[in-house]
């Protein structure tokens, strides 16, 4: 009774089995996971130090400043042999300000500011080349341009993702 | 009307507790009192007894100890508790007073629809944290459709040869500068890293102990906050215009 439908299979002996696939040819796809995983945390021990994973954040009204100092401070970093795990950027921030007439009370929107942030994240920093990387940053910091040296936290990390307030709504919830 | 509240409470009471002495001499202020009293504990049941228990306290302070227990022999300036009211009822030591409004819930199937209720969160939430949190875009990287409009783009000037020359030239002496610039400081680096390799050294001759001392890390670089230097000085008594700031960054939610 099933006779017809199983002649028209293609089946492993005959030789056309596998006439219609293609997908072998094509060159493999890896599924990339945008999932970053932080927890580098280093131990610290007194004698050496392996600072652990530090900070170096610059702000900054001017963009150009800002990126070219961050490039300046990764070249430096690659040069002496300081490992540098991540330069990323964080989120612009936009400033409105707005100035008190003289005549009046009312409030004149003069205009927009944006203030831009890099941070290079730098781990295994050793205690004797230190103080040798700031001072050599202090000299070629440029002007308008704050340096800002810190730990690295889960709270930082945090920050560069959105808000979920659902999901915190939901955790609330149930606790 | 005080009278007619007296008498539909009794008949109530009539109905519900069945034995009343019909010839029953009320305090009708006293009775109201009750009655207000009464309906302020109808909302909370179990608080009744506290109060009742409260109340009679203070009886007992207030006239030596006495605590009626049978409604017909009261005194005018007594006051009566709410256990008592309890027993003109007729009502059970456990029982409180009987509600009108509310109905009877169930036990078994609260602690259920609680379960439900939680397993439905709990699925929710799994659901959302398998999601996994998206970075914030930054709207530096990120070019302005302004820009790319085609309109915009011009064709490059047509420069004469010496503008060309010169501006090669520039460009060599320029990275001719900066090499040197670069050499001076990594110069400046190794001689840093030298001269304090040399100090360790003579420091270790010295004593082990400050070494092993010196080599450790400062604990107080950490949160270092460093100011750029500015192109003028700040300006003498400047009066800077009065004005506000407000942050307009977008906040994005996933």
């Amino acid at each position: 009774a099933g006779n017809n439908l199983a002649s028209e299979r293609h089946y492993r002996s005959m030789p056309t089995h596998g006439i219609g696939k293609y997908k072998y040819l094509l060159p493999r796809e890896v599924p990339r996971k945008k999932r970053e995983k932080l927890k580098m945390k280093q131990l610290k021990p007194g004698t050496d130090t392996e600072y652990g994973v530090l900070n170096i954040q610059l702000n900054g009204y001017d963009m150009t400043l800002v990126e070219h100092y961050i490039q300046y401070i990764h070249r430096l970093c690659n040069q002496l042999k300081i490992r540098v795990e991540e330069s990323y950027a964080m989120p612009t921030k936009s400033t409105e300000f707005s100035v008190l007439q003289e005549q009046g009370t009312k409030m004149n929107m003069e205009g927009v500011i944006q203030s831009h942030e890099r941070i290079v994240q730098v781990s295994g920093l050793s205690s004797l080349l230190a103080p040798i990387v700031v001072e050599v940053l202090q000299t070629n910091q440029p002007e308008g341009v704050q340096l800002c040296i810190k730990e690295h936290t889960e709270a930082d990390f945090n920050a560069r993702f959105k808000a979920r307030p659902e999901l915190e709504g939901l955790m609330a919830q149930i606790n | 009307m005080c009278f007619s509240d007296g008498r539909t409470a009794r008949q109530q009471a009539d109905e519900e507790a069945g034995n009343w002495p019909k010839n029953f001499k009320f305090d009708i202020l006293l009775f109201c009192g009750l009655l207000r009293r009464g309906c302020d504990l109808v909302g909370e049941r179990g608080r009744a007894r506290e109060i009742g228990k409260g109340v009679d306290k203070e009886a007992a302070t207030l006239h030596g100890g006495h605590v009626l227990d049978s409604p017909a022999g009261h005194r005018p300036d007594s006051s009566f508790s709410v256990e008592c009211f309890c027993t003109i009822l007729s009502l059970a030591d456990g029982e409180s007073l009987p509600m009108r409004a509310e109905p009877k819930k169930k036990k078994k199937v609260d602690p259920r629809r609680e379960q439900a209720v939680r397993d439905r969160l709990r699925k929710r939430l799994k659901k959302l944290e398998r999601v996994p949190p998206e970075l914030i875009p930054i709207e530096d990287f990120i070019t302005r459709t302004k820009f790319l409009d085609e309109s915009r783009i011009r064709d490059p000037p047509k420069l004469p040869v010496e503008e060309t020359e010169r501006r090669a030239l520039l460009m060599k002496k320029w990275s001719r500068y900066k090499q040197k610039e670069h050499e001076k400081e990594a110069e400046m680096i190794e001689s840093m890293i030298e001269a304090q390799q040399q100090a360790l050294q003579e420091l270790r001759l010295e004593s082990e102990e400050l070494y092993q001392a010196a080599i450790k890390r400062n604990q107080g670089l950490f949160p270092l906050e460093l100011q750029g230097c500015r192109f003028t000085p700040p300006i003498a008594n400047y009066e800077a215009p009065n004005g506000k700031y407000r942050d307009i960054t977008k906040v994005y939610t996933q």
